[in-house]
């Protein structure tokens, strides 16, 4: 009765902040409320004690729940361990509860904060609905390994403390997590590449592109590190970079160098490499210029039917196909071609001979 | 035997018919026995010849590729422009104009790599409109491509120097 009036009283505090010290002050008139009982000639110890095991649980939870209204502690049988009570839901013998009550007590101090005094799950709302969702069994031993000396002060030191482990544990989670993440649920949905996100790392969805094209970046360097020469030993990508581009440039220095070097070259040699590919199909093998020469005229002797075969008949033949196989043919290309072969046989051949021996030495 | 034989359907071969073929073409006008050519000559074979170069490596590798695209509309345009210079610079700026809208979209995730990544777009044909990624795509088989050509001028140009 004297703790239905004191708890009358105090119900009238209703802001957020003293309703912690409400619980507190609840807390306390129940261990005094037990050291009265205790002094009082007690029974049925046995009874009341387990009475009082099962009291704590749905005590707490209505203790907490709704603070104001603690008629029902009105008869709390007595404890044998009432120092160990004191200030504390401490109950050794059942740690589950303790756990429990704990936690409770936790979601108490910061429900009384966020104003949800009579939630029934005080837990999602203190926390990441994700985070709870997926991993309430790892909060709970953080939260009771930090909070038990605490119980008895959910004050703001219970608020920042909560704080600190609403971000360990998001942080746990985010370590386990896959995929599947609040804010990149529509990354499931569609059917992108899964990126795991590490430890550390920002899970958003931007970040996780940025990531992904990051990665393909890298492995493209990669390639080119290994076309480009004496790139492979560089570490960065801006000195790679520069390296490649280097590279191109020199590459483009040296076609304009050689273009210049084909057009200052005496022009009376085209006309021998045309002919020179055109008879020399069948006979020269060994040499690296039949190496390039050769491929070019394997298409043309393939038109023809005959491969390599005739090279009587492919000094004209294979040189006609050509001419008319192409789309890049002019007129003018015709005639000059026809009519030094047709006169200037013998001496290309003579040249043709040379040609070979110089390409044999 | 053969066996220096090439696939006659690479890049390589392909090039290389194509540029003895457009060699030819360029070389023929001139007779066999002339005198030694003026710069002049020389320098419009030069040009030509380049030209022939770049045109025959796109040609080969057809439409596959951006830089392989960018090359023949340039070259095309170019031809264009001599024989219609009243229309060229119109043409001009209007491609330089939408090339510019779509890079710059396309250039917003370089990280600390822009000094190089626009240098490389200068390089490369076609690369002011293409991202990172896409360009270092474009950049390798440009490399390819480019080391092929040379090889082959030099092969040829050694074949000219022995006569």
């Amino acid at each position: 009765m004297e703790l239905n009036a004191g708890t009358a009283g105090t119900g009238s505090l209703k802001t957020a902040s003293e309703r912690d010290e409400v619980a507190a002050l609840e807390s306390l008139q129940f261990t005094d409320e037990i050291r009265r009982l205790m002094s009082a000639p007690a029974t049925d110890n046995a009874s009341s004690f387990t009475a009082l095991l099962e009291l704590p649980a749905p005590q707490a939870v209505q203790l907490i729940h709704s603070p104001d209204s603690a008629k029902l502690i009105a008869a709390p049988p007595p404890a044998p361990n009432v120092d160990d009570f004191k200030g504390s839901f401490n109950f050794p013998f059942n740690s589950g509860l303790i756990e429990r009550a704990t936690r409770f007590s936790l979601f108490a101090g910061d429900g009384n904060i966020n104003d949800n005094n009579k939630s029934n799950s005080p837990e999602p709302t203190s926390y990441n609905s994700s985070a709870n969702l997926q991993k309430p069994v790892k909060s709970e031993p953080t939260e009771t390994e930090s909070y038990q000396p605490l119980v008895s002060d959910p004050t703001v030191e219970n608020r920042s403390t909560k704080r600190k482990d609403r971000e360990k544990v998001k942080g746990s989670t985010k370590k386990s997590k896959t995929g599947a993440k609040d804010s990149s649920d529509d990354a499931q949905k569609l059917p992108y590449v899964h990126v795991r996100a590490r430890r550390g790392q920002a899970t958003d969805s931007h970040s996780l592109a940025e990531r992904a094209r990051r990665e393909k970046i890298n492995a493209r360097m990669k390639l080119l590190q290994e076309l480009v020469p004496g790139c492979s030993k560089i570490s960065g990508t801006a000195l790679v970079l520069d390296e490649i581009i280097n590279h191109v440039q020199s590459l483009q220095r040296q076609v304009e160098f050689l273009s210049m070097r084909l057009a200052a070259v005496n022009p009376r040699i085209d006309f021998n490499l045309d002919s020179v590919f055109t008879a020399e199909s069948g006979s020269l093998m060994d040499s690296n210029f039949s190496g390039m020469v050769m491929p070019m005229m394997l298409p043309e002797v393939q038109l023809n039917g005959n491969r390599q075969q005739y090279p009587q008949q492919l000094h004209f033949d294979a040189f006609q196909q050509p001419v008319w196989g192409t789309e890049e043919v002019c007129n003018n290309y015709i005639t000059p071609e026809n009519s030094l072969l047709s006169y200037d046989s013998s001496g290309n051949s003579a040249s043709l001979h040379s040609n070979q021996l110089k390409m044999e030495l | 035997m053969d066996s220096q034989l090439l696939n006659p359907t690479s890049l390589k071969s392909r090039f290389t018919a194509r540029f003895l073929r457009a060699l030819t073409k360029i070389n023929a006008p001139n007779p066999i026995s002339s005198s030694s050519p003026t710069p002049r000559e020389i320098f419009q074979r030069y040009r030509r010849i380049k030209v022939a170069a770049d045109k025959s490596m796109a040609y080969s590798v057809r439409s596959r590729t951006t830089w392989s695209r960018a090359t023949l509309s340039r070259l095309r345009t170019r031809s264009r422009h001599r024989r219609l210079a009243s229309f060229g610079p119109r043409s001009s700026v209007t491609t330089a104009a939408v090339l510019k809208k779509t890079s710059s979209h396309g250039k917003e995730n370089e990280g600390g790599l822009g000094v190089q990544a626009g240098e490389l777009r200068e390089l490369v044909p076609g690369g002011e409109a293409m991202d990172l990624c896409n360009l270092l795509d474009e950049t390798a088989h440009y490399i390819k491509c480019l080391t092929t050509q040379v090889q082959v001028m030099k092969t040829i140009a050694n074949l000219y120097s022995l006569e």
